[in-house]
Formats: structure tokens, sequence, C-alpha cells
């Protein structure tokens, strides 16, 4: 930016504990061209002091020096053009450290100086102006899918729904009854899916395809071009997102053989919705009609062995059958075994409903074996049944409550398989096809298990976390993907109940609708949603090294045959993963650049080795790390004064160059702060903390050489609610670097 | 593989407890409110989640074997309390019933008391049909008169005798087999230390003030209820001992004035039986109707107490102010419901003096020390 403006807020303690007037003094030394000063810069006064020096100094980039970038987020966007600069002198200066104090006056000059060298560098973003499709495409039709549909079509967008099956309805298309989900909640309800079903057929702007299936899916969100496969041929059409709802299978019995998963009178839960549905309950062995009906609850769920999570509906599911049971027939014995009854909400009227019928007996206890005596009789062995000894059980019929699979297409897996097939022609060496003979053998079970058959280099379907669930992001964001503009619903992305999946269909479409409705205002959806800045690539100096098409959590990225990354800008979600990964540097956004943080990193300003005032650079994760520490200095926490800190999109989007910078420049450590990592992570853009973690190995073994310790770079996974802390993180920091000792750097 | 416990889950001992107001045990999921509230239960004796835990498994023979069972009062505190209505003191009431019917000797007459509901006519109509009988047949007869002397002149004593001291031997027979029994099936797989004698003091002395009774929170009038009704037996039991000795030892004429002791003590007694009764009454079926479910079972052994008391209260009045038939005919109807009362002592709830009294005997025997109290 060319003429820059420095605002500074004297209010919220600021003023008190600094000397303004230094700070001011800084704006010239830039080469700023006007200084604002106010008490209460987001009020209207000193908004209205902002708008006219920008107007009379005509101005194209403006400094706030006030508060967090967190605070006052609608008063400081000013006309929405202007490219603003946020620099926090209430948290990160007046609040955590002690006023009019020398440190904390450089701190603060230190964080201006940094703030108006960025402001030089940054542009304002050019708003993408795509042509963006608003229809939705669902895939699967069983309860979520139809409720998604249902909801998107009544929001007003055209909807088609494509399921393989004859029948809509999945799952629930073959049961009567589901657990109560209306007042008084103590007997089987109508299934809901024939009415929903009737309801959309009727609908205009619903199109229906059974027996369909999804062919391909090229492009990106607002722009999807999709093929199908009908009964009636071949179909195109386009398409803004994509639902999937795809639901789960029955986990497979046969894989329960203690249990008696392989006999013929252990039959699953499904089995015997099946028997019900026809109104026949009956003994696969014989035909005959059994005395007594035992469930066992948890078959093969809550067992790392087996489906380490609870499906969250067997419990229920079995309570419905038992009541089925006895309207069919009142005097069959029905037995129950459970871990824990888990019935939530007004369900548990329920559960007593059930438990009242005098022929129903329901017991706390784990099944251990179940054994047929040849004849058809069963013995079911109990343990921890609270009666302190092990209990054998006669049975005529089991029924085994089994958990759900997800019908999930591991989108990574089969890209490997994909990818180790062509090598398999393609390759130089025998070494290589050795390699891909052996990986296509080890992954020879995503041979053809694709679903949506998305058109991505990093895999035709949504990848999967553990378990097989299409997440993205579970703790925050719900039907939430790695792909943007596509989410899910239902029991494919987590185990839920019919109640639940009829809400969850509601979720996934006013998500795709917010999708496609942000890309045609130019914006991402969140977490960084109204941000307009997409990544721009400097082809020219691109070395087809691939990573940041390997390493975009989005799958962002296309390649050309010669591995030239292509950009999808409406798949991306803007988090600069992609510009930490480019060793050449070719990645930046207008507002975010490698060049406007090393221009950060440059204007720190390092003192002598004698003044004995260490600097630390810290790079802290905008989602969670810097929200801690705002929250730290809310609280009046206080931390070492030497410590800058730039907050940073995450730490994957972070380049290695800042920190070769920063210790080139004589700054004695660098310490990166970002969100937890792992399965059940934090991350908002999937691997962050990790992605820098494996980057800054390279980077400390390029320290050793240089003969500095590396225990100058460190990297800390921390999680947003860690406010407390996270002051102690930077100041044990801050120890270690005092121990080391100065950077041999310094002043070079 | 270490021995199972075989069980077929069978609905019959539930089913069994559902006529006796324990239909609500189902409803149990061992969360243990109850045993926390309890004021009798201890960490060795997780009282009454574990009785119900038996009873939902249908384990009707460990149940007869558990002195624990016998320890309530039903004072409530747990139905007031469980989060799930599964009202534990009837369940326990009803389990009490079910134990009494499987202990009982001869199981006949366990299974005809057990089945009140339909069998009350024939327990209290040949009691008294029996002294109608022997009026019809003429072994007894009213004098002639205005009104009567004394009922002595009506039914002999040795005529009392005659038919009281061979029921009392047999209802001790009978009970004493039934006790003999459970003081067997408790013993099964368990120590006992010290005397019985030893065992029994201690619970004697809690009996006489019904001292554990008191730490009941919600039904507290039921123990001074209680508390009166057992004083009052008692006394009606010690005057009866006292006019044997009074007649044969003492020579004292009959009837006894007003104001001789045994008059005053009988009297006194009866009066204990009229308030507890009363008391009792208005317990049960007032205040606390919602937390005490009565049973046909219940309701049996209240309508015998019942009967006794006021057809004994009434025929004391009835010689100075009836005709001779007809207070003899009220003298029938209180012979017949005291034969009633007597006959069906073993098999009705009357039984818990005497099974309660031996579970805490057997439990101060088997108590480790830290559980002594």
């Amino acid at each position: 930016m060319e003429r820059v403006g420095l605002m500074l807020c004297t209010g919220c303690e600021i003023g008190k504990n600094l000397d303004l007037k230094a700070l001011g003094d800084l704006a010239d030394e830039a080469g700023a061209v006007t200084t604002v000063s106010h008490a209460a810069l987001c009020g209207p006064e000193g908004l209205a002091a902002v708008r006219s020096a920008m107007k009379d100094e005509n101005l194209d980039g403006v400094v706030i020096a006030a508060c967090s970038s967190r605070a006052k987020i609608e008063e400081f966007r000013l006309d929405g053009k202007i490219a603003v600069e946020r620099v926090s002198l209430r948290e990160m200066v007046a609040w955590s450290h002690p006023g009019n104090d020398e440190d904390t006056q450089m701190l603060a000059e230190d964080l201006v100086r940094m703030g108006l060298a960025r402001a030089k560098v940054v542009k304002s973003a050019d708003v993408l102006d795509e042509e963006i499709d608003s229809s939705v495409l669902v895939v699967g039709g069983g309860l979520a899918g139809l409720s998604a549909a249902n909801t998107a079509a009544g929001c007003g967008r055209e909807v088609i729904l494509v399921e393989k099956e004859t029948d809509l309805g999945g799952y629930l298309a073959k049961v009567r009854n589901i657990p109560p989900q209306e007042p008084p909640y103590d007997a089987p309800q109508v299934n809901p899916v024939p009415g929903l079903v009737e309801q959309l057929r009727e609908h205009a702007r619903v199109q229906l395809l059974t027996s369909s299936k999804v062919v391909s899916i090229k492009g990106q969100p607002g722009q999807f071009d999709v093929e199908l496969e009908t009964p009636e041929g071949a179909r195109s059409l386009r398409v803004g997102a994509v639902i999937q709802a795809t639901g789960a299978r029955p986990y497979d019995t046969d894989r329960l053989e203690a249990l008696g998963g392989r006999l013929d009178n252990v039959i699953s839960s499904h089995e015997l919705d099946g028997m019900l549905a026809a109104g026949a309950l009956e003994r696969p062995s014989d035909g005959a009609a059994p005395r007594r009906v035992l469930f066992v609850q948890c078959a093969g769920s809550r067992d790392p062995e087996h489906l380490a999570y609870c499906s969250s509906d067997c419990c229920l599911s079995s309570l419905n059958q038992v009541a089925a049971i006895h309207q069919l027939s009142p005097d069959v014995e029905t037995t129950v075994i459970y871990r824990d009854m888990r019935t939530p909400g007004q369900t548990e009227h329920f559960y007593l409903a059930v438990q009242d019928h005098p022929t129903t007996f329901l017991a706390r206890g784990e099944v251990e074996t179940v054994a047929s005596d040849g004849n058809g009789a069963l013995s079911v062995r109990v343990k921890n049944s609270l009666l302190g000894e092990d209990v054998e059980l006669a049975a005529d019929l089991v029924v085994l409550a089994v958990g759900m699979v997800p019908e999930s297409a591991d989108g990574e897996g089969i890209r490997i398989l994909t990818d180790a097939t062509r090598k398999l022609e393609t390759g130089d060496s025998d070494k290589q096809r050795e390699d891909a003979r052996k990986q296509i053998e080890e992954y020879a079970r995503f041979e053809g298990t694709e679903i949506l058959n998305l058109d991505y280099r990093q895999g035709p379907d949504l990848p999967v976390l553990g378990s097989s669930f299409p997440d993205s992001h579970f703790i925050c964001f719900p039907y939430e993907t790695q792909r943007t503009g596509i989410y899910t619903a239902g029991t494919v992305r987590a185990p839920m109940l019919p109640a639940r999946a009829l809400e969850d269909g509601q979720g996934a479409a006013f998500k795709a609708l917010q999708c496609t409705a942000a890309l045609a205002r130019g914006e991402t959806v969140h977490p960084r949603s109204g941000d307009t800045s997409v990544p721009e690539f400097s082809l020219q100096r691109c070395t087809q090294c691939k990573r940041c098409t390997e390493e975009c959590p989005f799958g962002t990225l296309n390649e050309d045959e010669k591995g030239t990354p292509q950009l999808n800008a409406l798949r991306c979600r803007h988090c600069g993963i992609c510009m930490g990964s480019c060793p050449e540097r070719i990645v930046n956004f207008a507002e975010y650049s490698v060049g406007g943080v090393a221009a950060m990193v440059k204007a720190i300003e390092v003192p002598e080795e004698e003044d004995e005032k260490p600097r630390i650079l810290a790079l802290l994760c905008e989602n969670d790390a810097l929200p801690a520490l705002d929250a730290a200095a809310e609280r009046g926490k206080k931390w070492n004064p030497w410590v800058r800190i730039i907050p940073v999109r995450c730490l994957g989007a972070c380049n290695v160059i800042w920190i070769a910078d920063a210790l080139s420049g004589g700054i004695d450590g660098v310490i990166m702060i970002g969100c937890k990592s792992g399965d059940d992570y934090q991350c908002h853009y999937i691997r962050g903390s990790e992605l820098a973690a494996y980057r800054l190995e390279n980077v400390q073994e390029t320290l050793d050489r240089l003969v500095l310790e590396s225990e100058r770079i460190k990297v800390v996974e921390l999680a947003h609610d860690e406010w407390d802390r996270i002051p102690a993180v930077l100041d044990e920091f801050a120890e270690t670097i005092e121990e080391i000792g100065a950077n041999p750097y310094k002043g070079f | 593989m270490a021995e199972a416990l075989q069980i077929s889950p069978s609905p019959a001992t539930r089913l069994d407890l559902m006529r006796r107001g324990g239909d609500t045990a189902g409803r149990c999921y061992q969360c243990a409110t109850c045993s926390s509230v309890c004021s009798l239960s201890t960490p060795g004796i997780p009282f009454p989640r574990r009785q119900i835990l038996l009873t939902q498994w249908g384990l009707a023979d460990q149940l007869a074997a558990d002195p624990a069972v016998w320890l309530c009062h039903q004072c409530a505190d747990c139905t007031e309390r469980c989060p799930r209505d599964a009202r534990p003191g009837d369940v326990l009431q009803g389990l009490r019933s079910l134990v009494i019917q499987t202990l009982a000797f001869p199981g006949l007459v366990g299974r005809l008391v057990g089945n009140v509901r339909r069998t009350w006519p024939i327990l209290f109509g040949v009691p008294w049909a029996f002294w109608l009988l022997l009026w019809a047949a003429g072994v007894i007869e009213v004098p002639l008169g205005d009104r009567l002397h004394a009922y002595e002149d009506f039914v002999p004593h040795g005529i009392l005798y005659a038919v009281f001291f061979p029921v009392a031997g047999w209802v001790t027979l009978a009970a004493g087999v039934g006790g003999a029994r459970f003081w067997k099936k408790m013993g099964e797989g368990t120590v006992r230390q010290g005397s019985f004698l030893a065992g029994a003091w201690p619970v004697l002395l809690d009996v006489l003030g019904h001292k554990s009774f008191g730490t009941c929170e919600k039904v507290t009038t039921r123990r001074w209820a209680h508390l009166a009704l057992f004083w009052g037996f008692v006394g009606a039991a010690v005057t009866s001992g006292l006019l044997i000795y009074a007649i044969y030892l003492a020579g004292a004429e009959m009837p006894l004035p007003l104001g001789h002791p045994i008059k005053i003590l009988g009297n006194l007694s009866a009066a204990l039986l009229v308030v507890g009764g009363l008391l009792l009454i208005v317990s049960r079926f007032g205040v606390h109707r919602s937390l005490i479910k009565t049973s046909a079972f219940d309701m049996f052994f209240l309508s015998v107490v019942a009967l006794v008391i006021a057809t004994g209260v009434i025929v004391e009045v009835a010689r100075f102010v009836l005709p001779t038939t007809a207070a003899g005919l009220l003298y029938t109807m209180h012979l017949g419901v005291v034969l009633t009362l007597f006959l069906t002592f073993p098999y009705s709830k009357f039984a818990h003096m005497l099974y309660r009294t031996l579970a805490l005997v057997h439990q101060r025997m088997t108590a480790t020390p830290e559980e002594e109290r």
C-alpha cells in the first residue's frame, strides 16, 4: 500500500500505560502519511475521525493500533475495501504487561512497526466474481437425505436426489415403527419415511432418481458438473453443492463368532426388523415360534476390536423390537442384556414402559458367549451381571444388537490404489513396479468402492478419519467435510437415531445453502467466512514439487500432466497451507503473503547482545492460540515482554523462510503455537500443527549444521480453552532462550 | 471356565410378585439410591438394591435364604426417593409374602393364605363356622336369662383349652418347621459365631423399643403404631397367662371386677391395640397412602388384627347391653377370628415376628465387627 495511516486508540488503558507520542513518531519513520489518535477509536467519534483521515489523505491502507483483531470486527471493517491491519496494543501490551515500563514500551513500538511494515506490503484482495449455481445434489435417499432434499427445496433450491436402491427410505424402508420421538414417548411411533417420500414426490423442485448412481463430479463448489447413470440413461447436470447421506450398514455378525454370529438362531437386529415387518417371528433353524428371545446389546460395539464407538441407536431399537414382539405375541419372554441402557432425553419413558411388561427382563451384564446345543437351543453366558457370579441363560432366539458402519468411501485409500495401478504400468524400474504391486495388494479392498467419483487429485471421495467417518472438524463444525461445498448428513457422518438423522438432513442442507450463497458473494466458508482473498500462484517459477497439491487439506488443487498445480479457487478455504508448503514461495494472498510476514519479522528491532534483551518471535494460530492468549490478557495474566507475536492463519501456513529471516536477523528464538493434532484434533485445517512440526524438523537439522541450538525453535500444541497455560508456555520458552544465550548472528 | 449359575429367566417369580404388589421391580436399574437412603443398608449388605436384582433375575431360592429381606421396616424412604418409581418398599413387602409361602409348612396352607385374594372367605368362614357348628350341635349353648353373666357360661374354659391348646401346639410346630427351614437356608455358606441366646438378647432389646424402626425418615407414625400394637399383643398375652394363673392357682371368681389389676392390664392392652390399630390405618390409608401399597396379603393381616381387636372390645361390652343370643353370636365371631389369627399365624404377615427375629439374630451371629452397631 502506498498511502497508509496509523490510527492509535488511547482508550482501554492503552494511553495510561504507554508513551503514545513515541508510538505516533513511528508512523513518520515508517513513512505513513498521517496519524489519528482517539480515546475511543471504535466509537462513532473515533470512527468518524478515521473515515475523514481516509478521505482527506486518500488512504489505501490503515493500521488500527487498538484492540485485538478478534474485537470490534464490524467497526474496523471500515468501508470493506480498504486494507486494514490490526495491531493489538490492548490485549498484547496494555493488559498483559506492566505500564510505563521500558520493556513494555519497546514491545508496543515493535508491534506498531510490524503493523506498519506489513501494511506497506499487502494489497486489498480482488473479489471473485463467478457464476454460482445454487442447486443441491443429494446422494442417498434415506431419512437424512430425504430431509436434506426437503429442506433445500423448501428454501427454494432445485434438488436432485440420487438413490442406488429401487426404493427410497434406506434402512428405514424396511422398518415398520421407530422409537418414540413425540410425547408421551412411551410407545413406538409410525415410521416417518413413507410420508416424507410422498411429500417429496409432489414437490416441483425435487427430482427423485432411484436405481441411479453418480458417475463423476467435476469442477468446484458452485460449479459442480455431475454425470449420473439412471435407468433412463446417462444424465449431465450442474449443481452448486453436494450432500452425501449414504447412511450406514449393520456391523457384520459373522465377525462376532463368540457371540454366536454364525449360528442359525442368532440373528442381527436388522434381520429381526425384517421378521417383524413381515409379521412372523420364527427361529431360522426350524421355523418354530421362539418362546424365549434374548437381546445382546453392544454386540461388537464399544469394543476396540470391532466398533470402538457407541452407535447410539441400538438400545432404543431393541426396546422398540421388544415392544413389537409383545404386540405380535404377548407371551414371548424377552430378555435384554445390556452394558448400559442408553435412552437419551424423553425416551427414558419408553424404556420404563417396556420394562413394565411382565414378560420382559432387562439386566446389566456382558454376554461372553452364545453357544448352541446342536438342536437349535442356545445358551448364553453372561459375566459382570452384578449378581457376583457368571450366569448362563437359555434362549430359543438370540438377537445381536449390532452397531452402524458408515457407508463411506475412503478417497485417499482409493487414490493410493489408483496411483499404484498406474505406476505398475508406467513404472521406470522393477523396484517401482514391485512396490506398486505390494500397494495394490494392500489396498485391494478399495477397488470399486467409489461413491461420489470426484475429479480431485487427492482422491475420488471424501477423506475419512478414524472409524471411517468422513469428518472434517467434528468438534466445532458438524456436516462439514474436507471438501468445500460437500456436506455429510445422517449416519454416514456419525451414528444416530432417526430423530437426529432428520435434523441432520436439515443442518447439512443449510450448510450447502450457506456455502453457495457465500461463494456467490466471492467469500469462502468458515472459519475464514467473509474472506475474499484467494491464493495466487506465480507458476512460471513452479518446480512441480507437488507439495501444495498434496498438503492442501481441502483438495483445492488439481495437477496438470506435468504436475503443475491448477487452482480451483472455489474449493479453497484460504488457510494458506499451500503458501506455507511452497519452497519457492510462489504462493501468496493479497492480504497475507510470505513477504508481508517477512516484513513484520524484519521490523522487529533487535537490541545488542550487551543490552540483555533477547527477542522471541511467536507465530500464533489465529484460530486457537490467539484467542487463548487474548483470554489470558482479559484475565490479567502477564507474560514475558521479549515476545513479539504475529498471528497466522494456521501453523501450516507458516513459510520456513520466516524462521530463517528471524534467526539470521538476530532474533534469539522462534515459537509456534497451534491447535491440537490427532484424529480428534481441533485444527480447523486438519493438520496444521503436524505440518509445522514436520517442516521444522528439517529446519532444526539445518540449525545444527549452522551450530545454532535446535532448542531455539519450538512447536507447541494448545487448545482454544487453555488460556491459563499459554502465558507459562511463553515464559518457559523465554527462560530456555535465556539459558541458551544470545543468538550469535546478532549484529551481523 | 468357572461354573456358571444356570438360570432360565422365567417370569414366574415376577408374575407371582406382581400379585403381591411388587410389580414395579422390573423398573429398577440399579442406581442404588435406595441403598444410600436406607438406614439399614451397610457396605456389606447393599440393601434393598440386591434383593431387587435377585427378584428381577427370578432367584426365589436365594431370596428365601436372604436375611436382608426381613430387615426392612417398610418405612418407604426408598420408595419416596426411587428415581424410577420402582417402589422398593412395596417390592420387599411382596417378597416377604413370597418367602413366607416358600417356607410354609404344610405348603398347602401356605398357598391358601398366599392366595388370600381368593381364599379369604374360607380363612374367615371356616373357623367361625366351627364355633357355630359347636353351638348347633349343642356342645356350647347360651344360658337362660336376659344377659350373659360371664362368657364362660356360654363357652366353658375347658372347651377353649380343648380347642386352643392343640391349635397353639400345631401352630408352634408349623411355625417351628418354617423357622427351622429358614434358619437352615440362611446358614448355608455362612459361619455363625456365638450362641443363639447371645445373638437374640440385643435383638430382643431392639424389638422392645423398636429402636431401628425409629431411623425411618418418612413414615414416622408407623413406628408408634407398631409399638402400640406390639405392646398391646404382649399385654393381651400376659393377661391370658395371668388369667389362667388367677383362675386355677389363685381361685379367682370370674368375671373379674373392672378394678381388678388383671382386668386393668387387659383393658390397657386393648386400648393400646385400638390406638395402634387406628394409627396404623391412618398412616397406611391416609397420610402415607402414596408410599405404601396395600396388597391383599397385607389387607388380610390388617383385617384379622382389626377384627380381633374390634370384636374383643365389642364382646366385652356386649354382655351388659345385648340379649344372650346376640352376645353369644358376637362371641363366636370373636373366637372365630382369634382362631383364624392362630391358624394363619405361620403363613400370614404375622410370621414376620418369627422370621424377622431369626434374621436379626442370624445377622448378629454373622456380622463382622465393623458391621455391628
